[in-house]
């Protein structure tokens, strides 16, 4: 097991790397010059040479990408353009926002789309299998941040019940905002989620040792949540790593929508300034997000099936 | 003859809906004695296996099953859906044909033969160690301390079906149903598998229901023998007098196919033609397209079982003709 950790850890060296090679590749293939687009068409040519010293720009390419490496693997990403705040105290302020948003709408889309999955899948062709059926489509087809603003008009505006807006402070205080944002999400995830749960459950419900738990003398509750979920949960887990990814996209839109803090909008705010350290900061941000939840992802398989665990 | 643990009464089972239902197991009727151990043997499609799953109600959703499945004098097909839990495993247990499929892979095989004991009975966990211990002795598993942590994976199909044999009797049940044990596994793990349940049958003294295709696994241990044929029974007898004297073309045909180390002839028997797909003999004998003795009356009517020396029937015109 600590065997097999230690080469997928290894595994994800090259992908590191190249996720950094292509995020400087991008940032130098992108058309204009960045000191003419950080200081805006006013400046002279002294305090564009002076911003091209000060970045570097000046250098050889393979320098500055061996500085840009070296910097990256410091986690020094440098200073913001417009407000000189070093990368690594906006990403320190904004990243636990966006983590909040992720495990709460996670959860809650875990809650709302599992249970429904199961009940759908019971009841074949019954009405809760329609409902969910129904459910789905819409989840699939509608954007998040129509949704956002749906739910901010019902909830937030009309009916007063949650506020409008920020992260509010202390935990229920908090709690008490990112209901909405994580709610938003949540919908869009437990409409994938339970589709997919009844598409697996109703697969491993089909199974022998489904059969030979019921010939045990196992009651139909038994049979399902302690033999053909547990089974389902495998290829469900990779869906649930899908879902939390699509949190990164999802949490651009929610945390403009809803005015929170967050690497989303961090993102954002800084591609409408051209703050390219920033950008680039922020995109191998949501690059290793990435790779960590697809790690997080297959260590929960090895834990879970003791098929894999037995092979490596 | 001693009292029927079993007694199966007209079952029929049929899929599909509207006027044209599938018939897969076509009105049957035949009884499992108290310390008995009795073969279906057919085909595939026969309807055997249906009928196996039937006893346990264990049929998929969709299928239609009516008649009577009498066990200890209780019409099990009478019975509410939620007391059928406490007869499964309990009063009759099952093995299936397919030991790599039929454990759960993410639990251990400890786990597995444990939860067929605590679902029906409250003893503590150490007593119920020591029983899951004497079950995995008594299947023949080597070393079974050391195998109660394992997962189903780790073990091969023969090992695997001692573990399903552990769970059919982890709470001595009084009628075992086993549906093709053998069939899956190499001929040397046959041997084994059918000599653990000839000595699972000499300790509990339980009856047994064995479904198989296999003459040769029903000579080894059954007593009592039923043939089915595209969901009818045909020759239902005591084991002896099949093979000496089996009055049914189909069977006499069987017992034909089967090969023998003597056999100096250079093509084994066959019986031409194949099993029609369920529901495609509307009337008269299924067997008909491929008997050899077959008459005018077997196209129109499907005949009777009729009883010739006791306890040996046989649903044939041409074996009625000749006894007449």
């Amino acid at each position: 097991m600590a065997r097999y950790l230690f080469f997928r850890l290894l595994d994800m060296v090259p992908t590191v790397f190249l996720v950094l090679t292509m995020v400087f590749i991008a940032m130098r293939i992108l058309p204009g010059d960045p000191a003419l687009v950080a200081l805006g068409p006013n400046a002279d040519g002294g305090q564009l040479e002076a911003f091209r010293e000060k970045m570097g720009l000046n250098e050889p390419l393979g320098l500055q990408y061996v500085t840009f490496l070296g910097n990256a693997v410091r986690f020094d990403f440098g200073h913001s353009l417009m407000s000189d705040v070093p990368i690594g105290t906006l990403i320190a302020n904004n990243l636990p926002h966006t983590i909040y948003l992720t495990i709460a709408s996670v959860v809650l889309g875990l809650v709302m789309g599992i249970p429904f999955g199961v009940y759908a899948a019971t009841q074949r062709n019954k009405l809760p299998d329609s409902a969910l059926r129904i459910y789905s489509l819409i989840g699939y087809a509608i954007p998040d941040f129509y949704l956002a603003a749906v739910l901010l008009i019902v909830f937030s505006l009309n009916l007063g019940w949650f506020p409008i807006n920020g992260e509010g402070s202390g935990f229920w205080d908090g709690l008490h905002h990112i209901f909405l944002p994580a709610l938003t999400l949540a919908m869009l995830k437990s409409a994938f989620l339970g589709r997919l749960t009844r598409t697996s459950l109703l697969e491993v419900l089909g199974r022998d040792y489904v059969r030979t738990a019921r010939a045990k003398g196992a009651r139909e509750s038994r049979v399902i949540y302690r033999h053909a979920l547990r089974n389902a949960m495998l290829p469900l887990s990779t869906g649930i790593g899908i879902s939390i990814l699509a949190t990164l996209s999802g949490s651009v839109a929610i945390e403009l929508v809803f005015n929170r803090p967050g690497i989303g909008r961090l993102l954002i705010n800084a591609i409408q300034e051209r703050d390219y350290p920033v950008i680039q900061a922020g995109v191998m941000m949501f690059a290793f997000f990435v790779i960590l939840v697809n790690l997080a992802m297959d260590i929960v398989y090895l834990i879970a099936d003791p098929r894999i665990r037995m092979k490596s | 003859m001693s009292e029927a643990l079993l007694d199966i009464k007209d079952l029929t089972i049929e899929f599909g809906s509207g006027s044209q239902p599938l018939r897969v197991v076509d009105n049957i009727s035949f009884a499992v004695s108290l310390g008995e151990t009795v073969g279906i043997v057919g085909e595939s499609g026969s309807g055997k296996s249906m009928t196996a799953l039937s006893v346990l109600r264990l049929v998929p959703e969709a299928a239609r099953v009516s008649g009577q499945i009498i066990f200890e004098g209780r019409d099990l097909l009478k019975l509410p859906k939620r007391e059928m839990p406490a007869i499964r495993g309990k009063e009759i247990g099952m093995i299936f044909q397919e030991p790599m499929s039929s454990l759960n892979p993410l639990m251990t095989i400890g786990d597995q033969i444990d939860e067929a004991i605590r679902l029906h009975e409250d003893i503590p966990a150490p007593e119920r160690r020591k029983r899951v211990l004497a079950l995995l002795r008594l299947v023949g598993m080597p070393d079974p301390e050391n195998r109660l942590s394992a997962y189903p994976d780790q073990f091969s199909g023969g090992m695997r079906q001692r573990v399903m044999a552990a769970i059919a009797m982890a709470c001595n049940p009084k009628l075992l149903i086993a549906d093709e044990p053998t069939t899956a596994l190499d001929v040397t793990i046959q041997a084994q598998v059918l000599a653990m349940m000839l000595d699972i049958r000499a300790r509990f003294n339980s009856s047994i229901l064995l479904i198989t295709h296999d003459l040769g696994v029903v000579a080894e241990i059954c007593e009592r023998v039923v043939v089915m044929y595209a969901g009818r029974i045909l020759e239902d007898a005591d084991a002896r007098s099949l093979f000496s004297n089996a009055r049914h073309p189909y069977t006499q045909g069987l017992l034909r196919s089967v090969p023998t180390l003597n056999d100096t002839r250079k093509r084994l028997y066959q019986i031409p033609g194949s099993v029609p797909p369920a529901g495609t003999i509307k009337a008269g004998c299924p067997f008909r397209p491929r008997c050899s003795v077959r008459m005018e009356r077997c196209a129109v009517e499907m005949p009777p079982l009729r009883t010739y020396d006791p306890g040996h029937r046989v649903a044939c015109w041409a074996t009625a003709e000749a006894a007449a």
